[in-house]
């Protein structure tokens, strides 16, 4: 057919500023330069791929992606051949699939047996493709390769160099998205391999993201490694609370614990990438956390009480005791409020609401988590994910915000003598010496860290991905996270603490939920009321549409869903 | 009261009577652990019937719609454990009609005598219970020896004595254990020897028959709306074996006959269970005498696990193997209705896949409950006493009628 | 398979079926309007070319987490011909509509047999049965909440154990409401 077209001119296309062509028969009109991946995708044709990634450039090497066209007499790889006016794609000819399962066959020549001790097993390219693809036992007779199997590459990453299978995606990202050059391909033939081109050279922020990309075992999380199976966890739709860029994350969980976050596809805020400062940012939902009420004087104030009774006490008394303290200094004066813009949105509207109308509070002084360093790419210096939010609320409600270092001034004065805190993060750090002078400080705080230790009442909180909510990132941009899993201990949301105080107030106020308080929220905050929580929700994808995840619906019985089986929600092992 | 019956004399006192409500099972021998029937008793004439189950129910499709097409295997056989190989080989068989898959021509085989070894299981615990609650203990010791005898059997075949878990999707898991063969040969010919002593206990027994002769009676016509299959229905008169009118494995190629009764009493269900004990030793011998060499699973590292010597060397022997474990089969996206002849009549299942690797829907279709809904319509108007008899010969098995 | 049965209903009745298809082992489907339902399987059961008297059984499918969820329910029929040798499948398709409970006609009038399953459908999936004659759950208990087999019931949602009550009245006993 091509060489009528040869001898004439060619015929017009048939759709003017498009390429229009068949992909397995189905007819596929696409803008030039359309990657064929791409378009096979959209008429629902699966071509497999390893090296292929959309965020980077094309590099042609895994083999895995060779389709048949009509215009070529041997395989083309689909990842880097345009597509072409009249071209008929096959994706499925019994020459395609002799072409894939040679590919698989070559890849795993050398690849070691290791599945049952890789992270990556459950959520590998490889395992998928072989048994969608190949199938076929091994022809390999003789000894495999040998590589280094534990490369540290740097803080964030370790390589299995046998595992890999020089994609070199992670090479392409560390040249194109964080421009940060630091790895390479070394070697030649049998003996090429991944590394980084100074020993432990892999510093940038960004290497966390070559793990995400790597579609093998290759390269390793070191934070993550041997930690969990992938099959066990589950994914939660929610964003990382490491800075005030407000990355998409996944948070993986088991149980009642977080096991790593994954960055989730946002196209206005992170791309498909994360890091890895933002990436270790979930330890604090682990680690140290305040699982019961405590009435007493805190541990870093034993020395100066010792016998001052410290107990452990039901979420009731903690309430009836906080509230006595609170209205004993709204009667006597000298009670200021403490909020933290690690909260969400619904936890600080829920809290300022109680301040200022049951305490009757006018300023509110900003604390949060200190100041850290930026990068030029997502990091910023403001380590806290929900400021932005914080200030429209406090504007909303016409509370005046006020820095930490002034209330500090005011305790040292004498001026003020009891403190409520939502939140037990602290700015400062020389703060301490002031909260030791309170007479009483109430504080909801996630962590034994921080205010937390100088409380006399304290009460525990739960972290965003025990709750539903939403934050504001430093555009603006108002984004919703979703539930993992329910509260650890007698842990409650700020909200949740702030209507029980509210009711211990004879307040009738009431929040039931954190989309009751948004709805709240968004009638007195202009800037929410264009945002539709029900609707922004990072909802799950449909059902078997093939990637991405799915929420797990909740538990009638309370109990965790922690099961997820490849995208499917599941319940189980538990 | 001017019409008062004459039959009251002006001497004797008005005699108030109402009818007793009685409450047999769920913890009544004869009620085999499982079944409430509440009864109304008029004398001891039953009024009204309404059983009530459901105390064994153990969530088995909620159970099965949340694992791998293989983890489903191990619930099969506690749908009804007196006969766990016919649950599971027609369980594999549904999902293979499902995934549109053949298997080896030994494994047919092997299925076939594995399910037929567990159908005279099954007759012979029903037969030798008849005669246990009808007061003959002795027969039921004799079919008990004969019932341990083909466990014996199935254990050496499958490793377990109930809960067998045998076979895989494409075949079956393991060949048959060496030497095997000749001890099924000689297992048949002392389970004939104590059918034998069974039957000239109870088929001319007076008092059995008396019991069982005309009680339990349905009509043909009502055995058939109610979905009564196996021997229930044949006892009615019809002439219905799925193994005969569809066959599936190798049936096609064994001769046998479908014993059909007359009455659709308790005795002709008796007797027909006692002919086709005598029908299955003769399918086990001829399928034994044809039984070829071959593979006993198919060779598809996507169905079937790959050999333990590939999975512990080879990449693509480790990946096949998580796979299978962990997602399971791919059964591709589809539904399926497909049946087999099980001891108490038609065993069916209706699975439909979402293409994943666990069954979106599983459906079965137990034989005993169809049969055990007719049973007010069996002993209403009869003598309590009929009861028993009646609900042994239905073998009503709580497992698969309350899944 | 069921072709013919399939055919005679369809000229017999005036297409009472949605929609025919095959499924994975080669057998016809037929899909029923709810309207004609009774009609079907009545002319199924009497009309003597036909001749479907075994009931083989129910059971219903919620497809919510298929890629076509609605409608939601799917009721599934097979019933045997023993002259043809023949089993028709043929299924029902019923909607949950906002805040109501999905309705069926029941055909217990006609097979006796469905009595039981379709008591199943409703314990299972809360279908409801319009004109069947006892209508209660069949596996689970009276003061059960929910209906399991649903994909939205949580594969762990046990429910509570149920305070043991004095038996006012022996025919009814703890845990059901019924009467005969």
């Amino acid at each position: 057919m091509s060489t009528t077209n040869e001898s004439g001119p060619k015929p017009p296309p048939k759709n003017p500023g498009f390429v229009t062509c068949t992909i397995d028969g189905k007819e596929v009109v696409a803008k030039p330069g359309t990657n064929m991946i791409e378009a096979a995708n959209k008429v629902g044709s699966d071509i497999p791929f390893y090296c292929y990634h959309p965020r980077l450039t094309i590099a042609a090497n895994c083999r895995m992606c060779l389709v048949e066209a009509s215009n070529s007499p041997k395989l083309v790889p689909a990842c880097q051949t345009p597509l072409v006016e009249g071209a008929a794609i096959t994706t499925t000819s019994p020459k395609v699939k002799a072409g894939q399962r040679s590919t698989l066959e070559f890849l795993l020549l050398n690849h070691p047996v290791d599945c049952s001790i890789c992270d990556q097993s459950g959520e590998c390219k490889l395992q998928d493709y072989y048994l969608r693809y190949d199938w076929k036992p091994s022809r390999l007779d003789g000894p495999k390769v040998l590589k280094d199997k534990r490369k540290i590459l740097g803080p964030t990453v370790v390589l299995d160099q046998e595992r890999c299978i020089l994609c070199t995606r992670c090479v392409r990202f560390m040249n194109e998205v964080p421009k940060e050059p630091q790895l390479g391909v070394f070697g030649r033939g049998s003996d090429e391999r991944i590394d980084s081109f100074s020993e432990g050279g892999l510093t940038s922020n960004y290497s966390g993201n070559t793990v995400d990309i790597c579609p093998v075992g290759a390269l390793l999380n070191r934070d993550f490694r041997f930690k969990a199976r992938a099959w066990f966890l589950s994914a939660a739709p929610s964003i990382c609370t490491g800075c005030s860029r407000g990355c998409n994350v996944s948070a993986d969980f088991f149980k009642q614990d977080t096991y790593r976050y994954r960055p989730r596809e946002n196209e206005a805020v992170n791309k498909s990438w994360m890091c890895d400062q933002g990436r270790l940012s979930y330890k604090y939902l682990n680690r140290d956390r305040v699982t019961s009420a405590r009435v007493g004087l805190g541990q870093a104030q034993a020395a100066r009480a010792p016998d001052a009774a410290v107990q452990d006490v039901t979420r009731e008394e903690a309430v009836k005791t906080a509230a006595s303290v609170l209205k004993a200094a709204v009667e006597s004066g000298g009670l200021a409020m403490i909020a933290s813009p690690v909260a969400s949105n619904e936890d600080l509207l829920g809290s300022l609401l109680f301040a200022k109308e049951a305490l009757g509070i006018t300023q509110v002084f900003v604390s949060g988590r200190p100041d850290g360093e930026a990068d030029r790419y997502l990091m910023t210096a403001d380590k806290n994910p929900n400021r932005k939010g914080l200030e429209l609320i406090a504007a909303a409600l016409g509370l005046i915000l006020q820095p930490l270092s002034k209330l500090a001034s005011e305790i040292d004065g004498g001026k003020v003598t009891t403190v409520y805190a939502v939140g037990g993060e602290l700015s400062d750090p020389s703060f301490t010496a002031s909260a030791g002078k309170l007479k009483k400080l109430v504080v909801q705080a996630f962590n034994h860290t921080g205010l937390a230790p100088f409380a006399h009442v304290l009460l525990p909180a739960s972290t965003h991905v025990e709750d539903e909510g939403s934050f504001v990132n430093l555009d603006g941009l108002v984004q919703r996270f979703r539930r993992a899993y329910p509260a650890n201990g007698d842990s409650q949301p700020h909200w949740h603490w702030a209507s029980d105080l509210f009711r211990a107030f004879g307040h009738n106020a009431h929040f039931s939920s954190s989309r009751h308080l948004f709805h709240q929220l968004r009638d007195r905050v202009p800037a929410f009321a264009q945002f539709d929580w029900d609707k922004q929700a990072p909802f799950p994808r449909a059902p078997g549409s093939g990637v991405g995840i799915e929420n797990p619906p909740a538990a009638a019985d309370g109990r965790p869903p922690g099961y997820r089986e490849f995208g499917l929600a599941r319940v189980r092992g538990i | 009261m001017e019409n008062a019956p004459d039959i009251e004399g002006e001497l004797e006192a008005h005699l108030q009577s109402k009818n007793l409500v009685i409450n047999m099972g769920p913890s009544h021998p004869a009620m085999h652990g499982t079944v409430r029937m509440k009864i109304e008793l008029e004398g001891e004439t039953i009024v009204r019937a309404d059983p009530e189950i459901g105390f064994l129910h153990r969530g088995f499709q909620k159970s099965c719609e949340n694992v791998t097409w293989a983890q489903c295997l191990p619930y099969t056989d506690r749908l009804n454990y007196v006969s766990a190989l016919m649950n599971n080989f027609g369980y594999l068989s549904a999902v293979e009609a499902l995934i549109g898959l053949e298997i080896p021509e030994r494994a047919k085989f092997i299925r076939v005598i594995g399910s037929e070894l567990h159908r005279m299981n099954d007759h012979l615990t029903c037969v030798g219970a008849v005669g246990l609650e009808l007061g003959g203990f002795s027969a039921f010791l004799y079919a008990i020896e004969a019932r341990e005898l083909i466990t014996d059997r199935v254990n050496e075949l499958t490793g377990a004595r109930l809960t067998t878990s045998f076979g895989r999707v494409g075949g079956l898991n393991r060949d048959l254990p060496p030497g095997w063969i000749d001890k099924v040969l000689k297992t048949l010919d002392k389970v004939a020897e104590l059918r034998a002593e069974v039957e000239g206990l109870l088929t001319r027994n007076r008092i059995f028959v008396d019991r069982m002769r005309g009680t339990g009676l349905i009509t043909t016509p009502d055995a058939l709306d109610y979905g009564f299959t196996g021997p229930c229905l044949r006892a009615c008169g019809v002439n219905y074996d799925i193994r005969k009118q569809h066959p599936y494995w190798v049936y096609d190629q064994l001769d046998f006959e479908v014993p059909v009764g007359q009455n659709g009493d308790n005795f002709d269900r008796y007797l027909v269970r006692v002919e086709e004990l005598k029908q299955c030793d003769r399918i086990i011998r001829q399928a034994i005498a044809k039984l070829p060499a071959g593979p006993v699973i198919i060779d598809d590292w996507r169905i079937a696990l790959p050999p333990k010597q590939d999975v512990y060397n080879t990449i693509e022997g480790v990946m096949s193997h998580f796979k299978l474990i962990m997602e399971g089969v791919q059964v591709p996206a589809g539904e399926v209705y497909h049946c087999t002849e099980a001891a108490n009549g038609e065993l069916g299942w209706y699975l439909v896949s979402s293409g994943a690797g666990h069954p979106y829907k599983v459906h079965v279709r137990a034989p005993g409950f169809p049969i055990l809904a007719g049973v007010p319509r069996m002993i209403e108007g009869k003598m309590l006493a009929d009861l028993v008899p009646t609900f042994d010969t239905i073998n009503m098995i709580g497992g698969e009628v309350e899944q | 398979m069921s072709k013919v049965a399939l055919d005679t209903l369809s000229v017999k009745l005036s297409q009472p079926f949605v929609e025919r298809y095959f499924d994975r082992s080669g057998a016809e489907w037929g899909v029923v309007h709810p309207n004609a339902l009774v009609e079907v399987v009545s002319a199924l059961k009497h009309d003597p070319g036909l001749d479907f008297k075994l009931f083989g059984s129910m059971d219903a499918v919620d497809r919510l987490m298929l890629p076509e969820p609605h409608p939601r329910f799917e009721v599934v029929y097979l019933i045997r011909s023993i002259p043809l040798n023949d089993v028709i499948r043929l299924k029902v398709r019923v909607a949950e509509l906002q805040g109501e409970v999905p309705e069926l006609p029941s055909i217990t009038p006609v097979y006796q047999g469905a009595n039981w399953w379709e008591r199943f459908i409703w314990d299972f999936y809360g279908i409801r049965f319009r004109g069947h004659p006892d209508l209660r759950r069949i596996l689970m208990y009276e003061e059960f909440k929910g209906h399991p087999l649903r994909k939205d019931y949580p594969l762990r949602g046990r429910q509570g154990l149920l305070p043991e009550r004095p038996i006012k009245d022996i025919y009814r006993g703890p845990g059901t409401s019924s009467v005969v």
